[in-house]
């Protein structure tokens, strides 16, 4: 075991980093998963680098009529899910100096914030199907909005504070916090979340190519180049913080590191990678047991999730949950 | 009692196994089809009879593990078998094949409410029960208390299945509800009094078989009157 103690600031880079090159690998492990399921050999893991760096090295276009924030928007959606590693607990177990700087909550308005401005720079273009697009992600992100909150209502009414450290703490103390239904159903509210957010089934076909189905991806046509590819990877990003939050925050959070060794901090970055494989593995099964829901029953998706934040509240406040 | 305190293992999962009763409940309530209505009342079944197996390893009560056996066999076998004879007697399941000239009486359609605001409406119902339950401070004879998560659960599901007939226009569904009605009791039961004598928590499993004869003969005959298993017939008086 090599037992160099790295610095703090280091370990924090390290959180952002792991996340940032990670998430392009998460995204082909389930492409990969997903085609085996399906009985085709499937594109290699590392496709998703390939992509990105091809459409790095491509031409950017805008639309005739865009302003200098269709082009910014990308940058700021890639900036605020760059800065979310720093507030959740990434590889270590115990909170990093700019861990405290928001809670909970302060994640979940950098991820709003980033989707707020690529639904407004897909209003810049003019563009039917990257208007359709945006208003449905702001129109279902309405209804999964509150399931958040009531998730969080959940963690604080467990911990006492709303800090994503002190939950994944509060897991880790005995079974008995796992095995209550509050944890359970509140872990439960948040897996529907992320399926609806990420784009997976029941909610939108992940690799279909139809705009009439398109929530989330319908809202980068008009980008091209470096700026596409930023999109796609603030995608891919998005989809890995909400794995990283699900499995370290609420479902496993162990194989974090308690020191700063570099032993133990490289543990906990496989640690990481592998959970975020095996969700996106179950993932890939939901995608290909299941049909896409139709538009409008998307909210009965939502309504079950809220369901289940509901309840998850409710028990804990008969003091049994 | 302090919310951060987790309620200890035993009770977790009793408290869990209640919550996802409640939770098939709600299923109950948003499903179309009367089949898979059954299906979740097996489903629902199954669950209580794991509760009674796990309140008997913890309170070393081999009574209750006679009790689960038999209300597995009855309520996950019996029950839904019946219930899918009947429909499929009546053409209310979906899957079987129908004669010439026959319309099929499926009650996929006998919502009154959309699916979403009958789940929300059962929200509330739900809140209503768990808290008027939870205010009551019901606590069993036993040394170890009662899970009074699990009791309030009950309260809610025996509402939430309150609210399931109430919604539903078809014989079918009203059934369900009624034998899941049935379920949240028996929780209730379990939870707060499971040194209940054998005899006893037999006989009330048989006064479900008394009301699975009632609701079939019931069935069948407003089948028979109506050709429909829809209530919505009844409204309409003829002399």
């Amino acid at each position: 075991m090599v037992s160099a103690a790295l610095p703090v600031p280091l370990i924090q880079l390290l959180q952002v980093l792991t996340v940032a090159l990670g998430a392009p690998g998460i995204t082909g492990v389930i492409a990969k998963v997903e085609a085996r399921l399906q009985g085709r050999r499937g594109p290699r893991i590392a496709q998703p680098y390939y992509d990105l760096a091809k459409l790095f090295r491509k031409e950017a276009l805008a639309p005739a009529g865009a302003s200098w924030f269709f082009l910014a928007a990308p940058l700021i959606a890639v900036t605020a899910y760059l800065t979310i590693p720093l507030l959740i607990p990434v590889l270590t177990s115990y909170g990093l100096p700019l861990g405290y700087m928001g809670d909970i909550l302060g994640g979940g308005f950098l991820l709003s914030l980033a989707s707020f401005v690529i639904a407004t720079a897909a209003l810049e273009t003019g563009s039917p199907y990257a208007q359709l697009g945006s208003s449905r992600a702001k129109t279902f992100s309405a209804i999964t909005e509150p399931v958040v909150l009531f998730v969080v209502f959940t963690v604080a009414l467990l911990t006492g504070t709303d800090l994503p450290y002190a939950l994944a703490a509060t897991v880790r103390l005995s079974a008995g916090q796992i095995i209550r239904p509050a944890h359970l159903l509140a872990a439960a509210a948040l897996f529907m979340v992320i399926l609806s957010e990420t784009g997976r089934i029941p909610v939108e076909t992940h690799t279909g190519t139809l705009e009439f189905g398109m929530i989330e991806h319908a809202r980068s046509f008009e980008h091209s180049g470096p700026y596409f590819a930023l999109l796609t990877w603030g995608s891919e990003l998005k989809q890995l913080i909400l794995y990283t939050i699900l499995a370290n925050v609420f479902l496993a959070p162990w194989g974090l590191a308690s020191s700063r060794d570099l032993g133990a901090v490289a543990l906990a970055v496989a640690a990481l990678l592998a959970k975020a494989a095996a969700i996106g593995c179950v993932v890939a099964v939901l995608d290909n047991s299941f049909a896409k829901l139709r538009l409008f029953k998307i909210t009965e998706f939502a309504a079950g999730a809220f369901l289940l934040a509901v309840l998850g509240v409710f028990t804990l406040y008969l003091g049994g949950g | 009692m302090d919310p951060r305190q987790a309620p200890g293992v035993y009770a977790g999962a009793a408290n869990v196994i209640a919550a996802v009763m409640l939770l098939i409940e709600f299923g109950m309530l948003r499903q179309a089809l009367a089949r898979d209505q059954v299906r979740l009342y097996a489903a629902q079944s199954a669950l209580i009879s794991v509760l009674a197996v796990v309140i008997a390893a913890d309170r070393n009560l081999p009574d209750l593990y006679a009790l689960a056996a038999l209300s597995a066999g009855l309520k996950v076998v019996a029950v839904p078998l019946v219930l899918r004879r009947l429909l499929a007697r009546t053409g209310g399941d979906e899957e079987e094949p129908l004669g010439a000239g026959e319309e099929p009486l499926g009650v996929a359609g006998s919502h009154t409410l959309s699916p979403a605001s009958a789940v929300l409406a059962g929200i509330v119902l739900a809140a209503f029960g768990f808290f008027s339950f939870g205010a009551l401070g019901l606590r069993g004879p036993d040394p170890t208390p009662a899970p009074d998560t699990a009791l309030a659960i009950a309260g809610a599901m025996v509402l939430v299945a309150f609210g399931l007939m109430i919604v539903r226009r078809d014989v079918a569904s009203q059934a369900i509800g009624f034998f899941s009605l049935e379920n949240a009791i028996s929780l209730a039961a379990l939870v707060v009094a499971a040194g209940l004598p054998l005899i006893l928590a037999t006989a009330f499993l048989f006064d479900l078989l008394v009301a699975v004869v009632v609701f079939a003969m019931l069935i069948r005959a407003h089948h028979s009157r109506a050709e429909s298993l829809s209530t919505a017939d009844l409204t309409r008086l003829r002399g």
